[in-house]
């Protein structure tokens, strides 16, 4: 039971159809998480990552048709061709989930104890009574002070670093076994942003969930993943173990990224670092690799056809770049 | 530095009536800052902490309860009508974001051309030769110029929005948070571009960012602001190797590091809780209610800026031990944690 992937995604295409447009976000993707496990899905802007997460638990907005292939498994079970009242079911109760928008996940309307307590009862069948209980312990255990209080107040008395704990706190109330975080510390400052990353690693230790968190982000990876899929234009660029992918990232993309963060030894005023150029849109198909305009190691060859996600010099890190694995065949 | 100042800032305040009855939001108070021609500053503080309005109250979208702001000396809140105009041109407010300040119906060419024609320019000829030459200067293609705004990237967006804040040949650019909606692969050609403007054309910039890294690079100064008041003024080099109030210290120990060998063994310090509101602010010093080094009398009065050095200067009654490294914020946290 242990070896096998809590959650096992391979080769995952997503289309979206909508009245005006066709986009596919995300382009064969494979990547897997195990209990206890946190991975980190780091891109820019429009690269795949929320659709990826979220198009197979059926949370796409009305008005686009989503066409899903390839396989996610969830405990071994498969996601992909499941009926939605299927996969309702799963929905904040073997999996939870924070929004990329912090606000969207809170009733403005609602004292946040019944928002909390009303996700106990539908997920693990408490009576409203044990339900509140439940959400008293929530509450707790997301690190908030006087939480009786707190669970009688609404939404927009909250600052921002307490409304994220209160989403944390709805996400764990059905007791995942995964929990996927979209950019869960994206609007807060640094220093609420330290915190609120503590928090959920805390939690997610005490509760040997798995965790997948979706961020744009290298500083919040490094102190909480242990493994790291680096998307680019809808496909994975390289994936590995965050002290390896960190430290000596070998695709061109990532190491443009890492490269690209101010370092202390910087001197004042000089050039900032960063990759010429700037993404793809979606819309058409790329037919080479996705990075090759912006790309210094380019040869006429990466625009011919996509590069495969293959074993590098390390094996434990898979890197989609012919050009940089076939330098370690050579060397 | 013995040239003037562009733009001096003294003893501002702006203050908005607080949803609570008979109250005030100190959103600002007591802010007295110097730009001088052709550097760029930073403005550092976490969110709430008045950045934005004191910015927002230089180029007079915000109108100060008390305080000058002088522009070459010139006080603009004596100012009015023409005059006022006229000066407040010097002064340009880029935003943070980019798909809001533009207008969607608009070309590049359109929204750069209005710029012009509302800076004076009436020659149609001499604006087109002003528009190729701010395209090139924001590193934008002249192919750009028949696009509308709306299909042009993030980090492209705000290079016309800089375009158009120059069409005016201002003097000092007020820059708020300019590259923090923009991924991180495009945040260093619009950076790069700062700092061209800077050497190229004297721009003076105030840079308001709660990225301290990016700021770091960029900045020959840096004030660090909580609360409505400035807590800490260096030049960047000694404000990031000597923090010298508690606040400074907390918020650079708060920065991730990308190394994972070192995120994941820190331990240490945490920022406890967050801003609190600028309506009910505390007594005394303002950090006190966060401060791991708060003393009784920090609740007494609000602590003098101490000189530290000719270009450094912190609000804080350990401000000297602090800046020889004394006593820290950060230890002090760790035992009391322990
Ligand atoms: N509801 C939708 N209708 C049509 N296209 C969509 C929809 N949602 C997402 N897309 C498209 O799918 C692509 C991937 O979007 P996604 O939201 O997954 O990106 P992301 O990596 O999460 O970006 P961000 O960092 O901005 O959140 C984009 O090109 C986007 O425009
Ligand atoms: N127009 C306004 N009316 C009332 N309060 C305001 C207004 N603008 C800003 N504030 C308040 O002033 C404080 C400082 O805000 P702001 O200058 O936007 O901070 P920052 O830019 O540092 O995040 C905040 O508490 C904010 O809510
Ligand atoms: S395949 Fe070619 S273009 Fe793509 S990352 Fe490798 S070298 Fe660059
Ligand atoms: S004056 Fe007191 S409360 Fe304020 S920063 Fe210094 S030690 Fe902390
Ligand atoms: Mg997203
Ligand atoms: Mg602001």
């Amino acid at each position: 039971m242990h070896d096998q992937p809590l959650l096992d995604v391979s080769n995952l295409t997503v289309n979206l159809l909508t009245a005006k447009s066709a986009v596919c976000p995300v382009d064969g993707v494979s990547y897997s998480v195990r209990q206890g496990e946190c991975l980190a899905i780091v891109g820019e802007s429009g690269s795949g990552k929320t659709v990826m997460n979220f198009a197979p638990l059926g949370l796409m907005p009305t008005g686009v048709t989503t066409m899903l292939s390839g396989s996610v498994k969830l405990e071994g079970r498969e996601l992909i061709g499941l009926p939605e009242t299927e996969i309702q079911k799963l929905r904040g109760k073997s999996v939870g989930f924070i929004f990329q928008d912090p606000m969207s996940a809170l009733n403005p309307v609602r004292r946040i104890g019944r928002q909390i307590a009303e996700m106990a009862e539908l997920h693990l069948n408490l009576t409203p009574r044990a339900a509140e209980a439940r959400a008293l312990e929530l509450v707790k255990l997301v690190g908030i002070s006087d939480p009786a209080a707190r669970l009688r107040q609404y939404p927009h008395e909250l600052s921002g670093g307490l409304r994220q704990r209160i989403v944390i706190a709805i996400a764990l109330a059905g007791e995942p076994k995964l929990l996927i975080a979209d950019e869960p510390t994206t609007a807060l400052d640094v220093t609420v942003q330290a915190q609120i990353l503590r928090l959920l690693k805390d939690v997610q230790r005490r509760l040997n969930m798995a965790m997948v968190l979706i961020t744009h982000d290298m500083g919040v990876v490094a102190g909480a993943a242990d493994n790291i899929v680096v998307m680019y234009a809808a496909r994975a660029a390289e994936c590995g173990p965050v002290d390896k992918v960190l430290v000596s990232p070998r695709h061109p993309y990532t190491r443009g990224l890492i490269n690209a963060i101010p370092r202390r030894e910087d001197p004042i005023g000089s050039e900032f670092r960063g990759l010429p150029g700037i993404p793809p849109t979606l819309g058409a198909p790329i037919r080479g690799c996705a990075l090759a305009p912006r790309c210094e190691l380019a040869v006429p060859a990466c625009g011919n056809s996509r590069p495969p996600l293959v074993r590098s010099d390390d094996s434990a890190v898979l890197v989609a770049c012919p050009v940089v694995n076939q330098g370690k065949a050579a060397a | 530095m013995t040239q003037a100042p562009v733009l001096k800032v003294e003893n501002l305040q702006t203050r908005f009536k607080s949803v609570q009855r008979g109250k005030y939001v100190h959103a600002v108070d007591d802010v007295s800052i110097e730009l001088y021609p052709g550097e760029i500053v930073g403005l550092v503080g976490e969110s709430g902490c008045g950045k934005s309005t004191l910015g927002r109250t230089i180029v007079g979208l915000e109108k100060a309860t008390s305080g000058r702001v002088l522009l070459d000396g010139v006080d603009l809140t004596t100012l009015s009508g023409a005059a006022l105009r006229d000066s407040r041109r010097a002064l340009q407010y880029v935003f943070q974001d980019p798909y809001s300040s533009l207008n969607d119906r608009q070309t590049v060419g359109e929204a750069i051309d209005e710029a012009l024609v509302i800076a004076g320019t009436r020659s149609p000829e001499e604006r087109d030769r002003r528009t190729k030459e701010l395209l090139d200067q924001v590193g934008l293609a002249s192919a750009v110029r028949d696009r509308h705004t709306r299909e042009l990237s993030g980090g492209q967006r705000q290079r016309v929005a800089i375009a158009r804040s120059l069409a005016v040949n201002p003097r000092v650019l007020i820059c708020d948070e300019p590259v923090s909606a923009l991924d991180l692969s495009i945040r260093a050609q619009v950076m790069n571009l700062f700092l061209r403007l800077q050497k190229d054309l004297g721009v003076a910039c105030l840079f308001i960012a709660h990225d301290l890294a990016l700021v770091r690079q960029a900045a020959s100064r840096v004030y660090v602001m909580y609360l409505g008041k400035i807590v800490e003024h260096g030049s960047s080099r000694e404000l990031y190797d000597h923090p010298s109030h508690p606040y400074s210290q907390m918020l650079l120990a708060s920065a991730p590091e990308v190394d994972p060998r070192i995120e994941k063994n820190r331990r240490g310090p945490l920022m406890i809780g967050e801003v609190p509101s600028p309506t009910n602010p505390p007594s005394g010093c303002r950090f006190r209610t966060r401060c791991p080094l708060a003393v009784d009398d920090c609740a007494k009065a609000m602590p003098p800026s101490r000189v530290l050095s000719p270009e450094h200067t912190a609000a804080c009654t350990f401000a000297a031990d602090l800046h020889r490294g004394k006593r820290s914020a950060l230890l002090q946290q760790e035992v009391s944690a322990a």
